[in-house]
């Protein structure tokens, strides 16, 4: 945040005067950030094929642990899944695969991995894509609010719980909000994404999928909201000594409107990039909170690939998790520049 | 300046726009379907009249498939014993072999041709007739497609020939004789329906499923639901509930609450803690019943492979006899049971489980030793290990320290080993834990390199495979610990002529005894430190369901029986409105704050708007 300096008078001449060579640099910078994204996402294909191989243990025998099988069985089995393949190979047969999307077939459900992961990818958007609104409003929101009257009571109030909710791990606070809202005053389901007997309407199924998002929502949002609140604190308070508050308080404009018309839109800047370089760690995120609510998304299919263990599946979600987090962060880098012309012109 | 304040405001609201874009495709898509993944495979939901007599049991089994050649995770195993009867079945009292498709059965040539006859009468869920063909079809496809012996290829591994001289009568010719009844375990499929489908083995069979048990597959929806119906024309009567539907709950404590609230019905493997927390709330029943799981300290006694040669870094100590049956003298499993598992279980003898009476190794056997400090030491005395100056034990200048394996992901084991440690340097042995995952555990295990570890295995009723993993004949053939299932790499030919008298011997009472004798030898040899057979921990609710049948008979399970007795006797209580009253609330309130949330939105523009008006 240190960067952030006051918009300065340069600034709004380069705004006003439009713009100056911009496009071979524009360019230049496009392919590098690309560039570097690109590498990245070979290093993790590359890294989720042996990080996985690495793990101690054989699957097969994971997967035949509990049953009477014999080693003829075993084998069987091991071949089937192509575990019987050299490891040059297995790499090759991976890597030419991968591009295409291909990551094989899930060891436990018998199906591709990537029509597993586009059937599980929504569930978690929706899940997840909720919370990151609402928090990202509540934490924005509330963020100006106390930055703009920082030291006063709200502003205690607010950061103050906010920290709290954030330190607390995510695990427990969905257990109990689970055990309180779910297990003893029925007010949401248990888990899921839909009852077990889903009303027939359209609108009733609506609903019936918004009741159990309410508690794995509510536990994403209060554990994530805090660090928007943090940064939207401290970007208006940075802003708050700028001459061109003072311009507008001197112009006789409210003290509200100063807030929403001036400063928070400048406020907003560092606030917006950082958004996007959390939204791919939150997806990531939602392997906890899916967890403890059995809702039917990418997370919950990490979690139990973990248990199989699945490796193929494992593979899956590692290289879509990261390449969320990967692009995201492109998206995070572009529109800061596009944003805020101080990184254009440097 | 205006302007410019404005240009930024507009390219935040894009970016604000396009973040709450990315959002909208998800909430649309499961707006339509909302029913979620893979919504083709499923059918119709239960509709509300009919959940009074749906039996909602939470879950977080594993499905690789419903197919009964190749699925081999427990909890669609446990679905196929529900959809497809097998020749012959286990009995509700005590697991000895009873009437399935089979209404009898004998032997001849000393149990090397099996002759089967089937009842009269029975029928498909299709309507077709069961025959003996369909049973020569299931054999013949596990017998001849390696990828269709997944599941159960073991089961036949020892099968020559099957004949059906008539459509009741099937005729199975062994390579050798055999007493385990061959007619167990395996699901029989219709021919008529499977011999249509191009490629069975990678057949999911999740819909539609025509089978001959008490209940049928009505639909799946992976990591959601599993809907099970009953089949009127079950055989031995239909079952007096609707359906079984299977709940997915990843974490354990969820389904607890699950049952509180009356989202399901029933939940299985519940840990003493959780127990001892439903025991008194209104409406829910607890049940501990015997297990079909024995638990034990494995010991490193020198792994070999059948050509005998040595692999693994063992203490060598541990090869000597004396050293580990002093190890078992001066373990207390009485307060080990007491302590760390709440008492819910029964004292092991041996590797065969108490919930099979009929083979167990009774717990006033003659070899049977009492835990004793005293003796152990003794023994070690005797076996030339001199106790040292820091109270460890020595022989040759190597003192006595032994690596202990802890999964550190297990409660039980962790409290376990600090029962365990004491006891150990009570009688003059370093125990040094090493914590680790599972797959560390496994992979290490396997390949000899450890002293002791925390283990186990789950026992079906007949105890010949479980006898068989402690013969030489499986230990493995690499050095890697490949190629073989032994229990615990110990093996002694002695032990090896049991197992082949035992596996011919078709008189049970003498079967009995040799099983026995096997037992006793393999407790004094002390290839393990046998613990408990842990009970297996249910709750259902009672004001639901009631009259579930126990296997065994006395003390038994509900759940992951080796039978299908669990489901078909149980029935509703009638008073369902308790139960369903959750979800409903909860729509209500979940509409409320959304209906508040919206018209707030909709003053607070209309208010800021207005403002702005009067103001700029």
């Amino acid at each position: 945040m240190s960067d952030t300096v006051p918009a300065t008078e340069a600034v709004i001449l380069e705004e006003q005067g439009d713009s100056a060579p911009r496009g071979t640099p524009a360019l230049k910078y496009a392919l590098t950030k690309i560039g570097g994204a690109l590498i990245s996402l070979v290093m993790v294909i590359i890294l989720g094929f042996f990080a996985f191989k690495i793990l101690p243990g054989d699957p097969v025998k994971a997967m035949a642990r509990d049953r009477p099988m014999s080693p003829e069985q075993m084998e069987q089995l091991r071949k089937q899944l192509g575990l019987d393949r050299p490891l040059l190979q297995q790499f090759t047969d991976y890597i030419g695969n991968v591009f295409t999307l291909n990551f094989g077939e899930s060891y436990v459900y018998h199906e591709s991995v990537a029509s597993l992961i586009g059937q599980y990818f929504w569930n978690t958007i929706l899940l997840t894509g909720t919370a990151a609104v609402l928090a990202i409003s509540l934490g924005l929101w509330l963020g100006q609010k106390a930055g703009w009257k920082h030291g006063s009571t709200f502003d205690k109030i607010t950061s103050g719980t906010s920290l709290v909710l954030w330190s607390v791990p995510t695990f427990w606070l969905g257990l109990i909000l689970l055990m309180v809202f779910g297990g003893t005053l029925h007010w949401f389901p248990t888990g899921g994404m839909v009852s077990s007997s889903p009303p027939a309407d359209a609108i009733g199924q609506v609903f019936d999928v918004i009741s159990h998002m309410v508690l794995p929502v509510a536990t994403m949002v209060a554990v994530v909201y805090a660090q928007y609140v943090m940064v939207m604190r401290a970007s208006v308070m940075e802003e708050m000594s700028a001459d061109y508050l003072t311009t507008a308080r001197a112009k006789g404009l409210r003290d509200d409107l100063v807030r929403t018309r001036h400063a928070v839109p400048n406020a907003l800047l560092p606030a917006v990039t950082l958004v996007f370089m959390h939204i791919g760690g939150l997806i990531a995120g939602a392997v906890t909170v899916e967890t403890v609510f059995s809702w039917p998304g990418l997370g919950k299919l990490t979690f139990e690939a973990i248990q199989g263990p699945d490796l193929p599946l494992l593979q899956g979600t590692f290289v879509v998790f990261s390449a969320i987090i990967i692009v995201m962060n492109l998206f995070a880098d572009f529109i800061y520049r596009w944003l805020d012309p101080r990184v254009r012109r440097a | 300046m205006r302007t410019r304040h404005r240009k930024h405001l507009m390219r935040v609201l894009c970016v604000a726009a396009a973040t709450a874009l990315m959002a909208t495709p998800a909430t649309m898509a499961s707006a339509s379907a909302p029913s979620g993944i893979r919504a083709a495979e499923s059918t119709a939901p239960p509709t509300s009249d009919a959940d009074s007599k749906t039996l909602r049991i939470a879950t977080s089994g594993f499905v690789d498939s419903f197919n009964p050649f190749t699925s081999i995770y427990l909890l669609p195993t446990n679905t196929l014993r529900y959809t497809y009867e097998f020749l012959v079945q286990f009995a509700q009292e005590d697991g000895s072999p009873t009437k399935g498709l089979a209404d009898s059965w004998e032997t001849s040539e000393g149990g090397k041709v099996w002759t089967f006859t089937l009842q009269d009468g029975l029928k498909w869920s299709d309507g077709e007739p069961i025959t003996s063909e369909d049973v020569k079809y299931t054999y013949e496809t596990m017998m001849s497609d390696p990828a269709l012996g997944v599941a159960n290829g073991n089961l036949l591994a020892n099968l020559d020939s099957i004949d059906t001289p008539d459509e009741k009568t099937v005729v199975l010719t062994m390579t050798a004789p055999q007493a385990p009844n061959p007619g167990v375990e395996i699901p029989v499929v219709p021919k008529h329906v499977w011999e249509k489908i191009d490629n069975p083995a990678e057949y999911p069979n999740d819909k539609d499923v025509v089978g001959s048990g008490p209940f049928l597959l009505e639909s799946y929806k992976a990591n959601q639901f599993i809907t099970l119906k009953a089949n009127p024309d079950f055989w031995r009567g239909a079952p007096k509930i609707d359906k079984i539907q299977y709940i997915y709950y990843t974490n354990s404590d969820a389904q607890v609450q699950a049952l509180r609230s009356g989202d399901v019905d029933m939940v299985t493997g519940l840990t003493a803690t959780q127990y001892e927390a439903l025991k008194n709330v209104d409406g829910i029943t607890v049940h501990s019943g015997q297990g079909r799981r024995y638990s034990s300290i494995g010991l490193n006694s020198g792994w070999k492979t059948r050509t005998g040669e040595a692999y693994g870094n063992g203490n060598p100590a541990l090869q000597d006899v004396a050293v580990r049956q002093a190890i078992r003298l001066g373990t207390d499993i009485e307060t080990l049971l007491d302590k760390v598992l709440g008492g819910y279980g029964v004292l092991a003898t041996s590797f065969v489980p108490a919930s099979y009476p009929n083979w167990t190794l009774p717990a006033d056997s003659p070899v049977i030793m009492k835990y004793d400090p005293d003796a152990a030491k003794k023994k070690l005395d005797e076996a030339g290990w001199a106790v040292g100056a820091d109270g460890i034990r020595v022989k040759d200048g190597q003192p006595l320290k032994l690596r202990l394996f802890v999964d550190s992901s297990s409660i039980t084991e962790q409290s376990e080993a600090e029962y365990f440690v004491p006891w150990m340097k009570e009688i003059g042995i370093q125990v040094d834990i090493e914590s680790t995952d599972v797959d560390t555990i496994s992979a290490e295990t396997s390949a000899g390199n450890y002293d002791m570890y925390f283990s186990g295995w789950s026992m079906g009723a007949d105890p010949d495979f479980q006898l068989g993993i402690n013969t030489c004949a499986n230990l493995p053939t690499g050095t890697d610990g490949s190629g073989g299932t032994s229990q615990d790499g110990w093996c002694d030919p002695e032990f090896d002529k049991l197992y082949d008298e035992q596996h011919t011997e078709l008189d049970p009472e003498k079967r009995k005894a040799l099983v026995q004798e096997m037992l006793e030898m393999n407790y004094e040899a002390t290839a393990q430190v046998a613990t408990w057979y842990a009970n297996s921990l249910e709750a259902y609710r009672s004001d639901r369901f009631t009259d579930f049948s126990l296997m065994p008979k006395k003390g038994g399970i509900i759940a992951n029986q080796s039978g299908y007795w669990g489901y078909l006797t149980v029935h509703a209580v009638g008073d369902a409105e308790t139960a369903k009253g959750g979800p409903n609330v909860g729509l209500l309130v979940t509409g409320g704050v959304v209906g508040v949330l919206v018209i707030g939105a909709v003053i607070l523009l209309m208010v800021r708007r207005r403002r702005s008006a009067d103001i700029e």
